[in-house]
């Protein structure tokens, strides 16, 4: 659109909406604009704000159901430049996904707008570098989009236990075994001391968290391997947890889990004469075949 | 890959989109398609005619055979290709680009799967009676559309294994569902058939929570809840 002729009364008026909206912090409404502009009638204020809208000098967005207009930074112009209302809107609700992303259908849901439409823009959009396509190891196959220069949530990106989207399982069984070495020869050790030690080995490149380290030491936990426990440390004067080595570990099998009874589904409703009976036990006949 | 337009696939295409069994809907797909790589196609096809031959140099043993066929031959990767193509066409919110042969398995013939799909369409064939009634039956429609546009003598069935997980087969209220690529090779045409049956009482959830999220969010409290009597 082409600009006013700076004497009119026009451009006297979108001047004003813009210095109006860049004195206001947060922008401002429709009725603020109209309290300070009593004598424009509203059809004129509203085309002076489509005008504006369209030029990218302002930008809408909605608070607690309240539409606002603020303005568009000077960078933020020329990569808006040439850009419609549709692919404003598209834009938008992808920056409100932050760094989760947004599936393509979703998308369509929340914009309306048909899957052709929403190829075409998404296509500008990648085109322009505004936006981004991103694989979620939650859903594999799911197209989701967030905004270019956005770092994906960890869980996106699966953190530090997937690489290129698959699960890195042998990095796990690496640090798992640095970790058991270390709590085997020092004997008592904190989360800490783990972390720093795995640090400085060297068993890994990739800086982990101490909730990664956490994650490590609580796997070696659960398996019976290693075992957490929590003592008063004359050193903290507090309560601290170490981690040591089990003195009993979690068997593989026993007296119970080795005979079919044990881990038999239907165990409650087994009964000498009912349909399921120890007489007519098809796990037992399968076990009896060695 | 280019869409065939074909009047009758097309009404049956439409028919079966949306197909109402009471507590059920079929939500079906109908599609053919011509085997030509335009555009971006043919940048997909090159990335993945390029990585599944590193993939082979680095072990040819287990590329030997597939279900499409030894990798080793470019028809059988042509055959990986257009499958994938179809499936990223018909289902444009997700990307199956990361898809390969294992993930397809090669069906015994065209006779097994019609029994398939015969037997899971009766209760949509009643629908089509009523709602449609043509003195053809359902069945028949549909056999007799999909023959003229594949030529089903000629044809290698492939199916999809899809693990539910993130993709269109596990969506929420997913009960069943089959998916068919009859590929005719002479004619250079692959025609893609799936139906997916869900559950209308999970949808009307689904339908109800999507307006607060972004995504479906999984509801497991009410299943923590349940406790087995012992």
């Amino acid at each position: 659109m082409a600009k006013a002729d700076p004497d009119s009364a026009v451009f006297r008026l979108e001047e004003a909406i813009a210095n109006l909206c860049q004195e206001s912090d947060g922008g401002v409404t429709q009725k603020m604009l109209q309290d300070e502009l009593p004598d424009i009638p509203l059809e004129e204020l509203g085309s002076a704000l489509n005008v504006l809208l369209s030029r990218h000098q302002l930008q809408m967005y909605t608070q607690a159901s309240t539409l606002y207009y603020k303005p568009v930074n000077q960078e933020d112009r020329v990569r808006f430049r040439g850009l419609g209302s549709e692919e404003m809107l598209v834009y938008q609700i992808i920056q409100a996904s932050q760094n989760m992303g947004i599936w393509t259908r979703d998308l369509k849901l929340r914009s309306n707008l048909q899957q052709p439409q929403i190829t075409k823009i998404i296509k500008t959009l990648e085109g322009r570098r505004l936006i981004k396509a991103v694989k979620s190891v939650a859903s594999k196959n799911r197209k989701v989009y967030m905004l270019y220069e956005i770092e994906p949530s960890r869980e996106i990106t699966g953190g530090a236990w997937y690489t290129e989207q698959e699960f890195d399982a042998e990095f796990i069984g690496v640090l798992r075994e640095a970790v058991k070495k270390f709590v085997e020869n020092q004997g008592k050790v904190t989360l800490e001391e783990i972390a720093a030690f795995v640090k400085s080995s060297g068993a890994t490149k990739v800086d982990l968290r101490l909730e990664d380290y956490q994650q490590v030491a609580n796997t070696l936990v659960y398996d019976g391997e290693v075992e957490e426990i929590s003592e008063f440390d004359p050193d903290e004067d507090a309560d601290t947890t170490f981690y040591r080595m089990s003195p009993m570990s979690v068997p593989e099998t026993n007296a119970f889990t080795s005979i079919p009874c044990g881990v038999c589904p239907v165990l409650h409703e087994c009964s000498d004469d009912g349909l399921i009976s120890p007489a007519t036990c098809v796990y037992y006949q399968e076990w009896l075949q060695f | 890959m280019k869409f065939l337009e074909y009047t009758p696939l097309a009404t049956l295409n439409s028919f079966l989109g949306h197909v109402n069994l009471g507590d059920y809907i079929i939500e079906g797909d109908l599609e053919a398609y011509s085997c030509k790589l335009a555009g971006i196609d043919k940048k997909l096809s090159r990335n993945l005619e390029q990585e599944v031959l590193e993939s082979f140099s680095v072990s040819p043993q287990e590329l030997a055979t597939s279900p499409v066929g030894p990798l080793s031959s470019s028809a059988s990767r042509k055959t990986l290709i257009y499958l994938i193509l179809t499936l990223n066409h018909m289902y444009p919110d997700y990307d199956f680009s990361t898809l390969r042969a294992h993930h397809f398995c090669k069906e015994k013939g065209v006779a097994a799967v019609r029994q398939t799909i015969d037997n899971s369409l009766m209760e949509t064939g009643q629908v089509w009676a009523r709602d449609v009634g043509d003195s053809t039956s359902f069945l028949e429609a549909l056999w007799s559309a999909i023959d003229e546009v594949i030529q089903l003598v000629d044809c290698d069935v492939y199916s999809y294994k899809s693990d539910h997980d993130g993709d269109p087969f596990g969506e929420k209220g997913a009960i069943w569902s089959f998916n068919y690529f009859f590929y005719n090779k002479k004619l250079k045409r692959i025609l893609y058939f799936s139906c997916r049956c869900k559950s209308k009482l999970a949808l009307d959830e689904a339908s109800l929570s999507s307006e607060e999220g972004f995504s479906e969010q999984e509801d497991e409290g009410f299943v923590n809840d349940m406790d087995m009597d012992v």
